[in-house]
């Protein structure tokens, strides 16, 4: 009699995560096809239009890519935690008080010159983020709180005070009373690459290319390495662990903030709580995805936008709920981790009366 | 801020009311995770459970015109999604941290896509309160703890039930010393991923039975986002409950008062924005863990000491 089971391959098949990813997309696309056969949607068309209204077209290829560097960002983010296996959670949180930060700049300084305003209001965006992760950051670093649990209660909190914002002390005066902050001011708008492309794109690929040399090639990036894959050699090498693991959810949490200026400045023209719409939960995946690495997340980042954008555009033509696209990133990451068990383990049949000692 | 406070005996009452009633959302939700957390299992999805289980319960709620059957279905609905995270994080071995976060996103997926345009009105479907004959007649105590809906009973009679199952019994023994030494347990011959892959499905259950309540009773309908981060709530009460169920439903008392005082600010006449106490269970969450791991800090931690950690027999 024998029987499966799963042995660790001693060196992960080369090449194995891309290979899951496209499985977890294949996973996702045929699962989402099942669960909208069920509630009688079309999924063919709705893949169609999903593809046409992302990638599939240059007219939209701009929107794809703006929505791609919140993701990206927010993944880079949660891969900077990591190199010291801290779980950034809060991403969404440090995203929107980002924003916060860059909105207050914008509501101090209303008539500075576009260029000085943008770049004093990004700053104060990464800022705000480092601010957002600097409770969790001191809690985990002095008295060991997990940060799972703080950064998440902290996008809570930031969710809440945008609105507060939005209905007290910002409320706009000019906004038939709706709850909406006043717009940001004109000139704070990132220019355009091509098309509608902002220069977002480009911040974006430059924070990544910098954390990569940072964690490379700089002392501190490669003291951060050891500490990271050894507390031991760590202590011995003289190396503060509770300065590292402050220092990496400060940066963590001002490259999430970073983004959350970029979308103030670059997609929207003012503050509110969608402004991070799930980007620093989805940024979790795509790092996931990503194993960590940061120059895997640019395409990881790109095919999520393509997700979401993709998935706005089926309510209005097709009637199909956008929550398909939520599913869909989830199931990604499913099929993905299903996948990717046969990159580092094999299958093999065994008598049945395995030693167990 | 405080203008001119108006304590009447009835809104005092009405507030701890609805502290109960809230208590009793977190409180489901809570005690499903502690069982997951208990056999090692950290399960992040309880969010996405919870609103999977909000839409799912509510709709069979509508169409049966039955909260029971809503309450099923919505346990049934947590269980089955919670089934996902076992297979990924317990079978095959994934961070549970990416799985749980995942299981929320698609929780909430699913919750918008099976509810989309469901907006019946479900008035003579949902749960009613019962008055605990004798005992309702308590002055202040009888209105505060002896009517509620069937829900509320029910989860203090699970809290005792698990309570006595991670105690008293020998699956409860088995669970517990998977979530604090898998190899251990593995090697007294209790099946780990068998326990570990229960004890979520338990918690999924759990999560989505509180989804459901919130739909057929704490709310009456079905909206987008509905469960707003109550879930996350869950998962941190666990932390604040030190894995035990009894503290865990002190915990969830006190978080569903501040839940409960939200809606209630005007009727005290207190003069405070409604979005900002929103806050204050989250803010109290972060204050109570830095201030736990002070009082903490030379005792070991209540934590299962496996938690987090996948468990494979080949590795050991």
């Amino acid at each position: 009699m024998k029987r499966l089971v799963l042995a660790r391959r001693e060196i992960p098949t080369r090449g194995g995560q891309p290979v899951a990813f496209l499985f977890g997309l294949a996973f996702a696309l045929l699962v989402g096809a099942i669960l909208m056969q069920i509630s009688g949607d079309p999924a063919i068309d709705v893949y169609h239009r999903m593809w046409e209204r992302s990638l599939g077209s240059t007219d939209t290829w701009s929107v794809t890519f703006n929505r791609a560097v919140p993701l990206a960002l927010a993944g880079l983010a949660v891969s900077i935690a990591a190199t010291m296996g801290l779980w950034n959670i809060g991403a969404e949180g440090q995203i929107l008080f980002g924003a916060t930060a860059a909105t207050l700049v914008g509501r101090l300084f209303p008539d500075w010159p576009g260029p000085v305003l943008i770049t004093t209001m990004l700053i104060a965006a990464a800022i705000g983020g480092a601010l957002w992760a600097l409770g969790p950051g001191l809690a985990k670093a002095e008295l060991g709180v997990s940060e799972i649990i703080t950064t998440l209660m902290l996008t809570e909190v930031a969710i809440r005070l945008i609105t507060y914002l939005e209905q007290g002390p910002w409320k706009d005066p000019e906004g038939f009373g709706f709850p909406t902050v006043t717009e940001r001011p004109p000139q704070a708008e990132l220019g355009d690459l091509w098309d509608r492309t902002h220069i977002g794109v480009l911040l974006a690929f430059a924070t990544i290319g910098a954390f990569a040399w940072f964690i490379n090639r700089s002392v501190w990036g490669y003291e951060l390495r050891i500490a990271g894959s050894s507390r031991h050699t760590a202590a011995y090498a003289g190396i503060s662990m509770r300065r590292k693991v402050l220092g990496v959810l400060l940066l963590s949490g001002a490259v999430a903030g970073f983004a959350g200026g970029i979308e103030l400045t670059g997609t929207a023209v003012r503050l509110n709580a969608q402004i991070s719409n799930g980007y620093g939960f989805a940024g979790i995946i795509v790092a996931a995805l990503a194993l960590m690495r940061p120059s895997a997340i640019p395409l990881v980042a790109l095919a999520f936008g393509a997700v979401q954008v993709g998935g706005q555009s089926i309510q209005t033509s097709l009637g199909v709920s956008p929550a398909v696209s939520t599913i869909l990133q989830a199931l990604i990451l499913f099929g993905a981790i299903g996948a990717a068990v046969f990159s580092n383990y094999r299958v093999v049949a065994v008598d049945r009366q395995v030693p167990t000692g | 801020m405080i203008l001119a406070l108006t304590f009447s005996e009835a809104s005092v009452i009405g507030l701890l009311v609805a502290a109960v009633q809230f208590g009793t959302l977190l409180y489901l939700a809570a005690l499903g995770e502690t069982v997951a957390e208990k056999s090692g299992v950290l399960n992040l999805g309880v969010e996405g459970m919870m609103a999977t289980g909000a839409a799912v319960g509510f709709i069979v709620a509508v169409e049966t015109g039955s909260p029971w059957a809503g309450l099923l279905a919505g346990a049934a609905a947590g269980a089955l999604l919670s089934l996902v995270h076992a297979i990924a994080a317990v079978g095959l071995g994934a961070d549970q941290v990416v799985s749980g976060l995942a299981l929320t996103i698609l929780g909430l997926g699913l919750a918008d896509f099976v509810g989309d345009g469901y907006t019946d009105d479900a008035r003579r479907s949902m749960f009613r309160d019962v008055e605990l004959p004798g005992l309702d007649g308590i002055p202040w105590i009888g209105e505060i703890v002896f009517r509620h809906s069937p829900v509320t009973y029910g989860a203090v009679l699970s809290g005792i039930v698990v309570w006595f199952v991670l105690n008293r019994t020998d699956v409860g023994l088995g669970l517990r010393a998977a979530g604090e030494s898998a190899a251990t347990a593995d090697a007294a011959g209790h099946s780990v991923l068998r326990l570990r892959a229960a004890a979520v499905m338990v918690g999924g259950a759990f999560a989505g039975a509180s989804g459901a309540y919130l739909t057929t009773y704490l709310v009456g309908s079905w909206s987008q986002n509905l469960t707003a981060g109550r879930g996350w709530i869950a998962v941190a009460l666990v932390i604040f409950g030190a894995w035990r169920p009894g503290r865990v439903a002190l915990g969830a008392i006190l978080f569903g008062f501040t839940l409960a005082l939200k809606s209630r600010l005007s009727v005290f006449g207190i003069d405070f924005s409604p979005i900002l106490l929103d806050m204050t269970p989250y803010l109290l969450t972060v204050v109570v863990l830095v201030v736990i791991s002070i009082r903490a800090r030379d005792k070991p931690s209540p934590a299962p000491a496996a938690i987090g950690i996948p468990y494979r027999r080949e590795e050991r």
